[in-house]
């Protein structure tokens, strides 16, 4: 009996392994697939010059901070002091930054499909007699299998 | 206890797992780093976890900015008073500044450069890298966390979001320092005025000195622990991949 299931990374595949060779599953019965993310793929080509998945945040976190100094110092001669405007200019600033990666994002990565959701990233197949399939089955939803099947 | 030794035929390594902290090479931006050393000089070196000259960047800033009370005449300077910021400037101490301020920048931009091909070479390579480390004082392990969690915890406290994700060095040294500029600067007695609804009262207690090192404080802060969550992340992911990559993939389909 083969049975398929996915998961995401996390330490609960492992947990989920060592539980099957605990039962007496044996290494080679077992079957472990893990996937290439299209996008995660992708971004080892990319330039020397970007950082990668984050940079929606960069600008943000750059400007929020840059704005917050100013901010800060026209409040010394404003009526709400330096404290409310440093907080001022720290959204002003965090919003526009992300603004700004935003549509630069749309307009030059228009065609790339965003996965939504939890994804799978990991197929573990286990290979076993009849009796414990049940007992595989269990072992894999405790630990948070995606999805379960048997073939 | 480490669960790794390396064997000296690696030419290189992406990451290390220490006790005190885990210390990473990943792709970053060279203006985003270099800017970060603009805003404060030592912050572009600590992201690329160079955390010695860090440090001493930083209080170097710290040191020659309030003798110089530079802070306090960029104040004057962004509300137009440009007498008084004249006025407030030390010469004895302001032209001190400017070389090691950019050489900051400077060197930290050169060094991204450097380490985003070290990077791609040691990715390429993929050698194996201790994850695990047990020790008497300490345990830290490669684990997938939460990046809004260390957001958030950052905002709170600057610090916190790098204890979450195992940085004892850089937390002990960021909540360190905001707890001085946070004295000096009188900052939370202003906040307990602005609750009791006396904004002028605010304002004057306020040290513009001491109280301009705080926003760039919080802001790295969050980037750090936000960019060095992800990155654990993906660390994590690519080791685990290999891992089963090499211990369970023996048995093959049968259809």
């Amino acid at each position: 009996m083969q049975i398929f299931s996915s998961f995401e990374h996390s330490s609960y595949i492992e947990l989920a392994i060592t539980a099957l060779e605990q039962i007496g599953i044996e290494k080679e019965n077992i079957l472990a697939v893990p996937l290439y993310n299209r996008i995660e793929e992708r971004k080892l080509f990319d330039t020397l010059h970007r950082a990668d998945g984050v940079s929606l945040f960069d600008t943000g976190a750059a400007l929020g901070t840059a704005f917050s100094v100013i901010g800060t110092c026209f409040g010394f001669a404003l009526a709400w002091g330096p404290i409310i405007w440093g907080l001022i200019g720290a959204i002003i600033g965090f919003l526009l930054g992300f603004i700004i990666n935003y549509t630069f994002y749309k307009i030059t990565r228009n065609k790339q499909r965003a996965l939504k959701g939890k994804k799978s990233e990991v197929f573990l197949v286990i290979n076993c007699p009849q009796e414990i399939v049940e007992q595989v089955e269990k072992i894999l939803w405790e630990n948070f299998a995606l999805g379960v099947s048997k073939v | 206890m480490d669960n790794f030794h390396p064997t000296n035929k690696e030419r290189r390594f992406k990451a290390y797992l220490g006790p005190l902290g885990t210390t990473q090479l990943h792709l970053r931006n060279p203006y985003v780093v270099a800017w970060w050393s603009a805003a404060f000089p030592g912050f572009g070196h600590l992201l690329l976890s160079k955390y010695i000259r860090g440090f001493s960047l930083f209080i170097w800033e710290v040191f020659v900015n309030s003798m110089s009370n530079l802070n306090h005449a960029i104040v004057f300077s962004f509300i137009g008073n440009f007498e008084m910021a004249k006025e407030v400037l030390d010469p004895r101490w302001l032209l001190l500044y400017l070389p090691v301020y950019m050489f900051a920048i400077w060197d930290s931009y050169r060094t991204t450069m450097d380490i985003n091909k070290e990077f791609i070479l040691a990715e390429r390579e993929n050698a194996e890298i201790n994850t695990y480390s047990i020790t008497s004082m300490e345990i830290n392990y490669l684990d997938k966390r939460r990046p809004i969690m260390a957001v958030l915890w950052s905002l709170m406290t600057p610090g916190l979001g790098q204890l979450y994700i195992h940085r004892i060095f850089t937390a002990i040294f960021t909540m360190g320092f905001m707890i001085v500029f946070v004295y000096f600067s009188n900052a939370l007695v202003a906040v307990h005025w602005i609750f009791l609804g006396d904004l002028n009262e605010a304002k004057e207690v306020i040290d513009p000195q001491w109280f301009l090192f705080i926003p760039s404080n919080i802001g790295f802060a969050v980037y750090d622990s936000y960019t060095n969550t992800v990155e654990n992340n993906k660390l994590y992911e690519s080791e685990q991949r290999k891992f089963l990559r090499k211990n369970y993939q023996h048995y093959h389909v049968k259809l």
